[in-house]
């Protein structure tokens, strides 16, 4: 700067066209620099179409005043600096005031596009039009004052794209386009600034602009600045018209964020349009309210009451324990336990007779136990509970008194365990029962066959004499024939057959006629007649139960070796098995029998073996004898009598039960009698009959987890074992023969009450939400009840319930 | 007799077996039961665990042992109540104490057909890679070779036609007061063509969705109209159309869809003389993208009275639609009289379209409906498109990618010069990975005049839960936990149809951004760039070559 010279007053010529010859650009520009920093202040340039006339000068302590005329090039002026003042002669090109930095650019002309595009400071004053585009991307610095753009005329379109500071003005004057003085779609992106206007428009980007009225401050600040541009642009004529009336003006203004976060937000919400929808054209209650009654309100996930998916339902014996399921009289062991554990061993006692009359004799010495081998402890923890010996407890309990006679008459024949059940049955209930028995005393085949090892005699004299004690009559040595039977079929209301079968099934082979029955075996030893065996070796034809009772009573009787063969595996199960066992039974199979040498005493077989067997006895099985029933009573070929399942026989009156009607297990007996008698009783009182058994619960609603234990404690006991007890881990000793009132107690505890609800109170806690609750009842029981507002149908009630009476329904 | 067996455990599944595995942790669980409670599935149950602790608490070994049995929450083995999951437990618990996890090493198809029963299910193709769609990248980017159009500063204008465009030749034009009109009196069939938004909602059907799910699309749809500008349209699905909406002024925004089962058109047939406006389209349905070759099922537990009664049948029965047409025994017949029966019902006034599902014979549908004057276009469902109820097996397996179907039928279009006259409607898998808009702008470039879209949209705009993992997928089951695909109303009444609504106009007018920030740069603002190919490329040269596009590394 110091080398410059002291500015000239005169005024410098600049040609841009020398001789004809137009001047580069660049050589222009390089020309005007020189000349401002050779001191010119004053310049006049004589334009041949040279770009970027006057920019780029820099600031001076006295202005740089630059007249231009002739054709202008594009971007005059730009990065025009402050103290740059252009005046042009006419009309300008593209992008006047590009960027402009603080020059005053006066055009006396029009401006064409892109005019002060992107200006951030200084003026542009035009006398006519701006083309497209103009005054886009200016700008605010604050710094600086803003830059000002005014146009007398109107504007092109797309006009302040992305204005983001600055004024414009557009006066409006003479416009070219008079319906639209700011062009198409002015202000898009538009985000700063102000453009005052006067005239007609045609809309705005509303995205980005409001139009408002001049404020008072607008039009002080309008009238002040407008004068010095209608001086610029020599029409200084104008500002009485143009400030005469500020209703003339409007202005637009860029809407704040919150004005522009303020239209995003739709004019109509979707639920309101939505709902006047519904209520006004489709209908109330919208499209498909003719199809849907009820509340239509939003649910939450969590719901109670009726609004529940599930729900739980306590369903407290809803299910049989496998115990009593599996027990063909259905003895129900769970009933018991609970009394026991109700301090009520007593009834517990008491309670099993009104199953059984034969408790100790069945249950507690001769039966396999399809209880215990069901018993969901046996399967899934430890040990099944000792119900065989809660049997025993039984023995010496006394009868319970019979009902009140009802003058109905049944009859029973055969005295063994199914027609006792009948008879004991249909005499508590108060019938007058009737029994007849070939033999001179009761029982059966448990007197007759069961060797006395396994059922000492004094137990089933003891229960004997106790169903004597409740009003049967009973007839011994009273064989029925045809005559006698039509006599006691004339008598009686009812029949039940219970003859059993005592008729030895034969298998004829060469020398079979050599050989004894199982039966008349048997029935010999109980009778004290049993051959003499001392140092003999015994062969049975057949390898089931009986054919092991016999074993066991030939070892009795003096064997010296007892074979029992099969010719497939051994049936033989239980107690006679390991009874046999234990003796040293031998069992062979598969054989099948060639022919039995008397002399010799050998048996031959099929494959060519053969064995000594000095005596051969056959246990293949008996069937009924029953050629006292008449032909109106069907049998089956091998003569068992035909029952349906109820154990009615083709005469509607005759029932038939027991080994009579196929082989089975004493228990089977007793409980088909018990069956049985429990249709009787109802035709005979015209009662409804319930099915008494209901279906087996499934396993996997018992929680076991609760009863699982590690084989030891911390004493090295098992959980829930005392050292008193500790014979059998988990289980109470029963193994010794002994059982106290402490092992009964310790039994009921292990029960895990299959189905049948133990009143824990797992429940009542696990529940979150309290809604479960124990209501006690007068007499002594209780239920749990779920409070339906509270229940919000988790399960965990159902999940936590030992026993798997609670149960989760669908709540539909 | 027998002694009484043990049961077997034997065979039971391990968990490892199962999809998803429930991740459930003691520490945070106050068995508050709601996960437990909300499970649509039951595969999360309470039950009870034992724990045992051996200690000593002395200075000298003094063994202690502590038991004790505590509830907890578990997941079930039974694969008929496998975690499918839907997380619907982890939505509901306040404490974060439980989540379904993704089981990579899964089983689930080994044992899925417990009883012989093969697996059904909803949802789509349980295929979680990328679908060719969203491999397609635009790669024209117009800065100074072509105009530049700016997608937040331009006016744009993305419409479609539906219906058969008469190429300028063949239309019965005269000058009527210095503008061109149709001639009224020539004896010209000029076929009906809709304007409508180049995206619409796929066919969805009354009984597939639940009524609140339908109406909030219903709802969004006629905003969408009238507040918004965008004549978004939706098509019904088989099963008909509530009676109330078909007398409304808003069935011009709904395509009447007619499938093999003909269910609830008695109803449409009786309501004709009543209706304001005529529908937007017909679309014929043989075909779906989702199970090709399967017809429409819908079990008898969602035939409720509001099903029986639109769709015209008794209630709870399994309504299953044929899988072809009955009594249609060669293609030329089976749709020029469909089309023919549907056109007259509204006298030629509505344009009628068959929708197949994505097949190597489309060509074949497509050369028949380009010689039919009143073909109004053809949809075509790609393997990618959902469904409420199909075998896994038809959904996994069966059926053709969209991209290469429609690329062809398009070129196919181009080879005869009718690419302008016979719209292409594109579906299935639109929107797959989210990308909805890009997606559909792929289909359009690739030759489709619109482009349908159904999953994606229950996805979006009511939360369906699910995926190509497989997750939730029970549409089939009438158990959907968000209550969109099920007519139980404890389920539906969990879904507020006005929210649907609006999240339906949210995704609508966001796609309708993405679409101009797609279409802008490629300086298309007033026509859509159908089949403009040469904007699309791929970073596989297989696809790419196999497409015609350009290959681009």
């Amino acid at each position: 700067m110091s080398a410059e010279k002291k500015p000239a007053e005169k005024t410098v010529e600049i040609e841009g066209n020398v001789e004809g010859r137009r001047l580069s650009s660049k050589l222009l520009e390089e020309r005007v620099q020189k000349a401002v920093r050779d001191g010119a202040r004053r310049l006049h340039v004589t334009a041949d179409g040279q770009h970027g006339i006057g920019g780029r000068i820099w600031p001076r302590e006295t202005p740089v005043r630059i007249t231009v005329s002739g054709p202008v090039g594009q971007r005059l002026g730009s990065m025009g600096m402050e103290g740059t003042e252009i005046v042009v002669r006419g009309s300008a090109s593209d992008d006047a005031g590009w960027i402009n930095c603080g020059a005053r650019i006066t055009v006396l002309g029009d401006v064409t596009n892109g005019a002060h595009n992107a200006a951030a400071q200084g003026v542009l004053y035009v006398q006519g039009s701006a083309g497209a585009r103009s005054d886009t991307l200016t700008k605010h610095n604050p710094r600086f004052d803003p830059p000002q753009s005014w146009y007398f005329r109107d504007v092109g379109d797309s006009f302040a794209e992305f204005k983001a500071g600055g004024i414009s003005v557009v006066c409006g004057v003479t416009p070219r386009n008079p319906d639209n003085i700011l062009g198409y779609r002015p202000c898009v992106g538009m985000v700063g600034g102000v453009i005052y206007f006067r005239g007609p428009i045609m809309g705005f980007s509303a995205a980005d602009v409001r139009q408002a009225e001049l404020t008072d401050e607008d039009w002080l600040w309008l009238k002040e600045n407008l004068k010095p541009f209608l001086k610029a642009i020599e029409r200084g004529d104008h500002y009485g018209p143009l400030s005469k009336d500020k209703d003339q003006w409007r202005k637009l203004v860029a809407n704040t964020p919150a004005e522009k976060a303020a239209r995003l937000k739709r004019k109509v919400s979707v639920p309101g349009f939505a709902s006047d929808l519904r209520e006004k054209e489709v209908g109330a209650g919208g499209i498909f309210a003719p199809y849907i009654s009820g509340d239509r309100s939003i649910l939450p996930y969590i719901t109670v009451g009726e609004d529940r998916r599930n729900k739980p339902v306590w369903e407290n014996e809803k299910y049989s324990p496998p115990c009593a399921y599996n027990c063909p009289t259905h003895i129900p062991t769970q009933k018991r336990t609970a009394l026991i554990r109700a301090g009520r061993l007593r009834e517990a006692l008491e309670f099993v007779l009104e199953y059984s009359p034969l408790p100790a004799t069945v249950c507690g010495r001769i039966c396999p136990n399809l209880c215990m081998q069901s018993c969901t402890r046996g399967m899934l923890v430890d040990s099944p509970l000792n119900i065989d010996r809660l049997g025993s407890l039984s023995l010496e309990i006394k009868a319970p008194e019979p009902a009140q006679k009802t003058g109905h008459t049944v009859a029973v024949i055969g005295g063994g365990p199914g027609g006792l059940s009948a008879a004991w049955q249909l005499a508590l209930k108060g019938h007058q029962v009737d029994l007849y028995e070939a033999e001179d005393r009761l029982g059966g085949k448990l007197e007759l066959c069961i060797p006395r090892e396994r059922l000492p005699q004094e137990i089933l004299r003891k229960e004997l004499a106790r169903f004597g004690e409740i009003g049967v009559n009973v007839h011994l040595k009273a064989k029925v024939d045809r005559k006698k039977f039509t006599e006691i079929a004339g008598d009686h209301e009812v029949v039940i057959v219970a003859c059993g079968a005592h008729r030895p099934r034969e298998i004829r082979f060469p020398g079979s006629e050599n050989t004894v029955s199982a039966y008349d075996f048997l029935r010999g030893v109980n009778a004290g007649k049993g051959p003499k065996l001392k140092g003999a070796d015994v062969a049975i034809i057949g390898a089931g139960n009986v054919g092991m009772d016999v074993a066991a009573q030939a070892f009795g009787c003096g064997a010296a070796s007892v074979t029992a063969v099969d010719i497939q595996k051994p049936a033989a199960f239980g107690k006679e098995m390991d009874a046999a066992a234990r003796l040293g039974t031998k069992l062979l199979w598969p054989k099948f029998t060639e022919r039995y040498d008397g002399e010799s005493k050998t048996l031959h077989f099929k494959d060519g073996s053969s064995m000594k067997a000095d005596l051969l006895i056959t246990a293949v099985g008996e069937t009924p004898i029953v050629d006292f029933l008449p032909e109106s009573i069907d049998r089956d070929k091998n003569g068992w009598v035909r029952v349906d399942e109820l154990g009615q026989t083709t005469d509607s009156k005759v029932y038939a039960i027991g080994d009579a009607t196929r082989p089975g297990l004493v228990t089977n007996a007793i409980g088909q009698g018990r069956t049985a008698a429990g249709i009787i009783h109802a035709a005979l009182m015209q009662y409804d009959r319930m099915p008494e058994i209901k279906d087996p619960i499934p396993l996997e609603r018992i929680k076991t987890v609760y009863y699982e234990a590690s084989r030891v404690n911390g004493a090295g006991l098992a959980i829930g074992e005392s050292r008193t007890n500790r014979e059998g881990a988990g289980s109470c000793g029963a193994k010794d023969g002994s059982y106290s009132e402490q092992d009964v107690l310790a039994d009921a505890g292990r029960c895990l009450s299959c189905g049948s609800c133990r009143d824990c109170g797992m429940c009542e806690n696990a529940c979150y939400w309290g809604a479960i609750s124990r209501i006690g009842k007068p007499d002594g029981g209780f239920e749990y009840v779920v409070d339906e507002e509270k229940c919000i149908g988790c399960g965990f009630c159902a999940g936590i319930c030992p026993c798997g009476v609670w149960e989760m329904k669908e709540n539909l | 007799m027998e002694p009484v067996k043990r049961p077997d455990k034997n065979h039971q599944l391990t968990l490892k077996e199962f999809p998803y595995i429930i991740r459930w942790r003691d520490d945070r669980c106050t068995r508050c039961g709601r996960c437990t409670a909300v499970c649509p599935v039951k595969a999360v149950v309470p039950g009870v665990r034992v724990e045992r602790v051996v200690s000593s608490e002395g200075t000298t070994p003094t063994p202690k042992v502590t038991r004790r049995v505590t509830s907890v929450v578990r997941q079930v083995n039974d694969i008929n109540r496998y975690c499918t999951g839907c997380a619907m437990c982890q939505l509901v618990c306040p404490n974060e104490a439980i989540e379904p996890e993704w089981n990579p090493a899964h089983k689930f198809l080994h044992f899925k057909n417990a009883g012989g029963d093969a697996y059904k299910r909803g949802g789509r193709r349980n295929d979680p890679g990328l679908s060719t769609l969203d491999m397609l990248k635009f790669t024209r980017i117009s800065m100074l070779t072509d105009p530049a159009l700016d997608a937040g500063r331009h006016e744009f204008h993305l419409r479609t036609y539906l219906g058969r465009i008469l190429p300028p030749k063949d239309l019965p034009l005269v000058a009527e007061g210095g503008m061109l009109a149709v001639d009224k009196n020539a004896d010209i069939f000029v076929p009906p063509v809709r304007q409508i938004y180049p995206i619409m909602i796929g066919s969805m059907s009354v009984g597939a969705l639940s009524p609140a799910m339908w109406e909030g699309l219903a709802m969004g749809v006629a905003y969408l109209n009238e507040e918004m500008g965008l004549p978004v349209v939706m098509a019904t699905g088989e099963g008909g159309m509530p009676p109330r909406l078909l007398k409304s002024r808003f069935l011009k925004y709904f395509i009447l869809q007619i499938a093999s089962g003909y269910f609830g058109w008695d109803e449409i047939i009786r309501a004709l003389p009543q209706m304001m406006e005529d529908p937007a389209a017909i679309e014929i349905k043989y075909g779906q993208g989702a199970k090709p070759g399967d017809g429409g099922l819908l079990m008898s537990y969602k035939v409720l009275k509001l099903i029986a009664s639109i769709r015209g049948v008794p209630m709870f029965v399994d309504l299953s639609s044929p899988p072809t047409h009955q009594t249609k025994y060669s293609i030329e017949e089976a749709v020029a009289k469909m089309i023919i029966s549907m056109s007259m019902a509204w006298g030629f006034r509505v344009p009628v379209y068959p929708k197949i599902s994505g097949t190597k014979t489309a060509k074949a549908v497509l050369n028949n409906l380009a010689r039919n004057p009143y073909a109004a276009g053809l949809s075509i469902d790609g393997e990618d498109g959902g469904t409420g109820a199909a075998y896994n097996v038809s959904m996994d397996k069966m059926g053709h990618p969209i991209a290469m179907n429609i690329r062809e039928c398009y070129l196919d279009l181009v080879s005869q010069g009718k690419q302008n006259e016979l719209p292409l409607i594109a579906a299935g898998g639109v929107g797959k990975k989210g990308n909805l808009a890009a997606n559909a702008a792929a289909l359009i470039m690739l030759g489709a005049s619109v482009v349908s879209v159904g999953k994606y949209l229950m996805q979006a705009t009511a939360g369906c839960l699910g995926d190509e993992m497989n997750r939730c997928n029970l549409c089939n089951t009438g158990r959907c936990p968000r209550g969109i695909t099920t007519q139980d109303p404890k389920l539906y009444r969990r879904l507020d149809s006005s929210k649907v609504a609006e999240r339906l106009v949210d995704v609508f007018k966001a796609a309708d951004t993405e679409l101009k920030k797609i279409f802008a740069p490629m300086g298309r603002s007033t026509e859509l760039p159908i089949g403009m190919s040469d904007g699309l490329a791929a970073g596989d040269k297989a696809i790419a070559d196999a497409l015609g596009i350009s290959y681009v590394c």
